[in-house]
């Protein structure tokens, strides 16, 4: 992509995901977090879900347990590039995953009544497969 | 002749979109291997089951679910 339009708000909603090292105290946990999302230089405060601690479904290095915290955020796409780099470089986070927001794309959720005519429908019409 | 369609148990449970971090829901949706259960078996709508798959892969990444289920080690 040449160029980008400009648009008026430069921010995009993020969900964060850290595992972090559960042998850490929590204490130290808290101040490694803030530490990190203060790179963000984020207008409003992240919105936090403490998950605590819980098992790995697999072994990451010696790790079996891990301290789950989610964070969503507005922030600018300029300042992630950093923001990563030194969560990759946090000894203490063995895990972290950055991504774009999900929420409801497309067409609404039907409604009970639409589901059972879309199903009366598709009995009618056996060869449709579209739904 | 053509198996009765089965209603997408996503649509049914009301649910808009598929979050990678609800593990509890997406390990219905994986085979006792770990596996991603194929549509064909589940019932899942095409639009779902590409969520669910999306999600279902970044749950592993994040260890909420397994790659391989039922290995040691």
């Amino acid at each position: 992509m040449a160029k980008l339009k400009i648009r008026r708000n430069p921010t995009r909603r993020y969900e964060a995901v850290y595992i972090f090292d559960s042998a850490l105290d929590d204490a130290v946990i808290t101040e490694k977090l803030e530490k990190l999302q203060g790179l963000l230089s984020l207008a409003a405060p992240a919105e936090l879900e403490m998950w605590g601690r819980r098992a790995l479904a697999y072994k990451i290095g010696r790790h079996e347990n891990g301290y789950y915290i989610i964070s969503k955020f507005n922030a600018e796409p300029k300042v992630l590039p950093e923001f990563e780099r030194a969560l990759k470089l946090e000894d203490g986070v063995v895990r972290y995953l950055v991504s774009l927001l999900e929420h409801e794309l497309g067409a609404p959720i039907l409604s009970e009544e639409e589901l059972a005519a879309r199903r009366a429908r598709s009995d009618d019409d056996d060869d449709d497969d579209e739904d | 002749m053509r198996r009765q369609k089965k209603p997408c148990p996503i649509t049914e449970a009301g649910i808009r979109f598929v979050d990678y971090k609800d593990d509890r829901m997406l390990a219905r949706f994986i085979t006792d291997y770990g596996k991603i259960l194929p549509s064909r078996l589940s019932g899942v709508d095409a639009r779902h089951q590409r969520q669910l798959s999306r999600a279902i892969k970044k749950a592993r990444y994040l260890a909420l679910l397994p790659y391989v289920k039922g290995l040691q080690g």
